[in-house]
């Protein structure tokens, strides 16, 4: 099936692949000095085994032409709802949220994978009308389409991935060239909505608001997350403790260290250069991503790769904003370094897209 | 570039606009390396400070040892808590300035901090118990001085706590932290507190329970800050014994200065009532911080305080033993109880005379009599009748010179001489030795405890019981863990009327001869007095025979036998029988004003 002829071969970004290779890398060590365990169930060799996962799912996009994965966009996007419809019954409760669904062995979190869906769905929908140019008709159905989904990864309660989901739609609604004015007044109906927000929000979250605008608010609650990790962080020093010294990580004073705040574990790791490091090759990645949307003639690819860019650049901020203590604590796990599958599996199945376009970019 | 304008220009654009959103989102990076700047480079000392500050403390919490109880219900042990002093090595910045700081202030000499020290890596987080049962005032010096001891924390564990510090010592056992010694075993962690004695160690893992833990985080300071994890201890499993605390009581008092032991159990079914061995080793020192010149004092003590007399106790039984020459007698027939022989105080074989206890004598005895009045002469002529191995074989029936199988570990044999079995290079036995074991005397050697099981099957008419302490160990849920119904061991075949004619002369003993000074109005008390004569010499003010008396009571329907055994105490009648007397008036007269009360929770 991986029909792959030369040419396409011969755009395969290297830069791009390599960027993420190296950040699975850092992770899987970080993973390692947190569990380090040789058996199979130890942390490291079931991120390996996703890693594998991804990498397959990667190449199965990377062979099929990504204009005809957006044809299929309707039949996704039913699935997707699907899956996400199937939390709320099938769901296991983690920590006060429905998230997962159990297939087997595994435990899959649909709102991840409905990041692709989401962005595979808006480059059909903006780009099946007759005219390139589309009309506030269209905006409407765009939002409509998008909200229903959006408003079941809200209610699971996913605050993350619907916040990331956000930037994204408004990257690719800037991108298109929407006018300003619209893009205004659509922020100014978001501001407005945020009062309705605060009712929906569970009591742990509202928390994790407040205790942003005021760490000291409840240091031993809420509050004890930021404050670990912000220790963690800035006990990294400049050179960080090296992989056996990081007590703070290792005597389990932070909390999800190996999923929503590794990159704690790293920075107290490897300090401030090592951090550089990573955000250098984070860097990297995105900068090549913005990139290849903006080579893109074709009008589905250059969503398609600006939204997949804006997830991991969302992503990226997002979590990194909220370790360090400059954003509130929302669930997000950072692309490629969080263990847990269904991150990793979207992660490189998303990198496979990009890759996708960048290949058929000169046809 | 120019081929269209129209699409070149929207690509121009698009390309535009995806720039714009690569720099918004290159700011963002920026802003985060700034951050990190700021945590890392800027802060990244204080934070370093604060990150050595984050500590985290294990602290075991220790199983409350489980309970013993006795057959109603009262408390023999319970549990309190105490204040332990315990250090954390990982704790101790400066370890020799700490430890002789605290070696000061609590005049605790530096080498044993040390040495506890030593025996764990130096990194440790677990607390190293040094100290058990701290006073209120240690304690407060300790709470006080906080700041200059880092790493020296006072825990609250549970401790055993004594109805008296020598209540019940020999059968309880003390409890002691684990040696090095038992830490080969593998099967305890350094600092544990096990049964090391008496039914704490035969029990032990019943009563020890899981010990649970708790990791809690610390400030600099050492001051908790929250528990992070804990996990509840599993308490040790309680204990239904078959020991009458009040008679037990009952039975010290009445043995108070006086070395020896008294057996209570029951006929019917082989329960120990009461067990003591006097004197008794302090519980509660042995428990908390003995030192090492106590521990020397009470192993050398002469008096022997930590033998368990009743069953480690080995003494000629003397005239008790008439009890089995009787039986033997009137079962092969060599006796009969209307065989009547004067007594004039002597008996003469060959170049030996041996001595009545009564100058004089006691005139015409028949059997029966000689029961009563515990007539040496009338017995010396019946050994010889009845021949020294019938006697041993009878002995041996009756359980003497084995042991009776009971729980607590450590018992002795005894002994009882065969002819046959005499050690090459020994004389050959003689009908000296014969004549002498029919009253008791010679290589002859009897365990309190094995008098005791013995008196039951002539109460209960031949079945030897193995001596029950323990009911039922039921865990803290509630499930039976253990349970222990009464054991025949042995049974004792005699015809019907040697039985009778046993228990018979038996209460005649106490109704009108040696034994009087048990007579309780009311109560017809069965049994024999015995005064042993000892080879070693003593200057005891109090002469050197040992008292006996072994008894059961009511003679027909025996629901108790009691054997007192006095060492050198004297005469059997004069010194044991009294104190049999206040057990059975325990048993049997104050039962009616016995309270129970119901035990709290």
């Amino acid at each position: 099936m991986l029909r792959l002829d030369r040419r396409l071969l011969q755009n395969v970004d290297w830069l791009l692949l390599g960027a993420a290779l190296f950040i699975i890398g850092l992770s899987l060590t970080c993973l390692w000095s947190l569990n380090p365990g040789r058996g199979i169930s130890s942390l490291v060799w079931r991120q390996v085994s996703w890693v594998g996962v991804g990498l397959l799912g990667l190449l199965v996009v990377v062979s099929v032409d990504y204009r005809n994965l957006v044809r299929t966009a309707p039949v996704l996007y039913v699935v997707g709802l699907g899956l996400l419809t199937s939390v709320f019954v099938l769901g296991r409760t983690v920590s006060g949220a429905r998230r997962w669904i159990h297939l087997g062995p595994f435990t899959v979190q649909p709102s991840e994978l409905f990041k692709l869906i989401f962005i595979i769905t808006l480059a059909w929908a903006l780009t099946s009308g007759r005219g390139e140019r589309f009309s506030r008709g269209m905006l409407i159905g765009i939002f409509v389409l998008l909200g229903v989904p959006f408003l079941l990864v809200v209610r699971q309660p996913d605050l993350g991935t619907a916040l990331v989901l956000v930037p994204v739609l408004a990257a690719i609604l800037v991108g298109i060239g929407i006018r300003l004015k619209v893009l205004g007044a659509l922020s100014l109906a978001g501001v407005a909505a945020m009062p309705l927000a605060w009712l929906v929000l569970k009591p742990y979250q509202r928390d994790r608001l407040l205790v942003y605008l005021d760490p000291f608010r409840d240091p031993l609650g809420t509050a004890y997350n930021v404050i670990q990790a912000k220790i963690a962080i800035g006990s990294g020093q400049l050179l960080g403790k090296g992989m056996g010294g990081a007590t703070q990580s290792r005597l389990s004073f932070l909390p999800e260290r190996h999923t929503d705040f590794i990159f704690a574990v790293f920075a107290e790791m490897w300090g401030f250069l090592g951090c550089l490091v990573l955000i250098v090759a984070y860097v990297l990645l995105v900068m090549r991503g913005f990139e290849i949307a903006a080579g893109t003639r074709e009008m589905r690819g250059r969503i398609l790769a600006l939204g997949v860019t804006t997830v991991f650049a969302a992503q990226i901020l997002i979590n990194i904003g909220m370790v360090t203590g400059l954003l509130p604590i929302v669930g997000i796990p950072l692309p490629l370094m969080s263990y847990g599958g269904s991150s990793m599996v979207v992660s490189l199945t998303g990198l496979g897209l990009l890759l996708s376009i960048r290949m058929r970019q000169f046809h | 570039m120019a081929l269209s304008p129209s699409p070149a220009n929207r690509r121009e654009a698009w390309g535009r606009r995806v720039l714009a959103l690569a720099v918004v989102t290159a700011i963002g990076f920026v802003g985060l390396v700034g951050q990190l700047w700021y945590l890392q480079v800027l802060e990244g000392g204080r934070m370093q400070e604060l990150s050595e500050k984050n500590r985290i403390r294990v602290r075991p919490v220790a199983a409350p040892r489980g309970i013993l109880f006795d057959r109603n219900g009262l408390a023999l042990v319970d549990n309190r808590p105490a204040f332990t002093l315990s250090l954390i090595p990982r704790e101790m910045e400066d370890r020799n300035s700490v430890v002789a700081r605290l070696a000061v202030l609590l005049k605790m000499p530096v080498g044993d901090l040390m040495e506890a020290l030593e025996r764990v890596p130096a990194d440790s987080i677990r607390p190293v118990r040094v100290r058990r049962g701290l006073s209120l005032e240690d304690v407060t010096k300790v709470e006080e001085r906080k700041l200059e001891l880092p790493g020296v924390i006072v825990e609250v564990e549970p401790q055993r706590v004594y109805p008296t510090s020598t209540f019940a010592a020999h059968l309880l056992g003390y409890v002691r932290e684990v040696s090095d010694e038992q830490m080969k075993q593998g099967r305890y962690r350094r600092g544990d507190m096990i049964g090391q004695s008496g039914l704490e160690r035969l029990l032990d893992e019943y009563l020890r329970g899981r010990d649970g833990g708790e990791r809690i985080e610390v400030d600099a300071m050492g001051r908790p800050v929250q528990v992070m994890r804990r996990e509840e201890p599993d308490p040790g499993a309680q204990v239904v014994t078959t020991i009458d605390r009040r008679i037990q009581e009952i039975a010290e008092q009445a043995m108070a200065g006086k070395a020896g032991s008294v057996v209570v159990l029951d006929p019917r079914n082989g329960d120990v009532l009461a067990l003591t061995s006097s004197p008794a080793f302090p519980l509660d020192r042995l428990t908390g911080n003995i030192d090492r010149d106590e521990w020397l004092r009470l192993v050398k003590d002469p008096m022997t305080p930590l033998m368990n007399r009743a069953l480690q106790g080995q003494y000629p039984p003397g005239s008790v033993f008439k009890i089995i020459v009787a039986a033997a007698g009137l079962q092969e027939g060599s006796l009969a109880p209307m065989d009547r022989i004067y007594c004039n105080g002597e008996f003469s074989l060959g170049h030996w005379t041996f001595k009545d206890w009564k100058a004089g004598g006691h005139g015409h005895v028949d059997l029966r009599t000689a029961v009563a009045q515990s007539c040496d002469v009338y017995f010396y002529q019946a050994g010889l009748k009845v021949g020294g191995d019938t006697m041993a074989r009878y002995a041996q029936a009756f359980g003497l010179g084995a042991p009776t199988g009971i729980d607590l570990g450590g018992e002795r044999f005894g002994l009882v001489p065969f002819a046959a079995a005499r050690p090459r290079g020994k004389r050959p036995w003689q009908s000296g030795d014969t004549v002498n074991m029919s009253i008791g005397q010679g290589q002859l050697l009897v365990t309190p405890l094995q008098v005791a099981r013995m008196m039951g099957a002539v109460a209960n008419g031949g079945i030897l019981w193995k001596p029950r302490l323990v009911q039922r160990v039921a865990k803290a849920d509630g499930s039976l863990a253990y349970s222990a119904t009464s054991k025949m061991t042995e049974r004792v075949e005699l015809s019907p009327v040697v039985w009778a004619f046993l228990r018979n002369a038996l209460s005649a003993v106490v109704k009108e001869g040696t034994g009087a000074a048990a007579r309780l109005p009311g109560l017809d008390i069965a049994g024999k007095t015995g005064t042993a004569q000892t080879i070693a010499k003593s200057d005891s003010a109090k002469g050197q025979d040992h008292a006996w008396f072994a008894s059961f009571a009511p003679a027909d329907d025996a629901q108790a036998v009691v054997v007192v055994f006095v060492e050198r105490g004297g005469h059997g009648g004069d010194v044991a029988a009294p104190i049999a007397r206040k057990i059975y008036e325990a048993l049997f007269l104050q039962k009616v004003a016995q309270v129970t009360l119901p035990e709290p929770g």
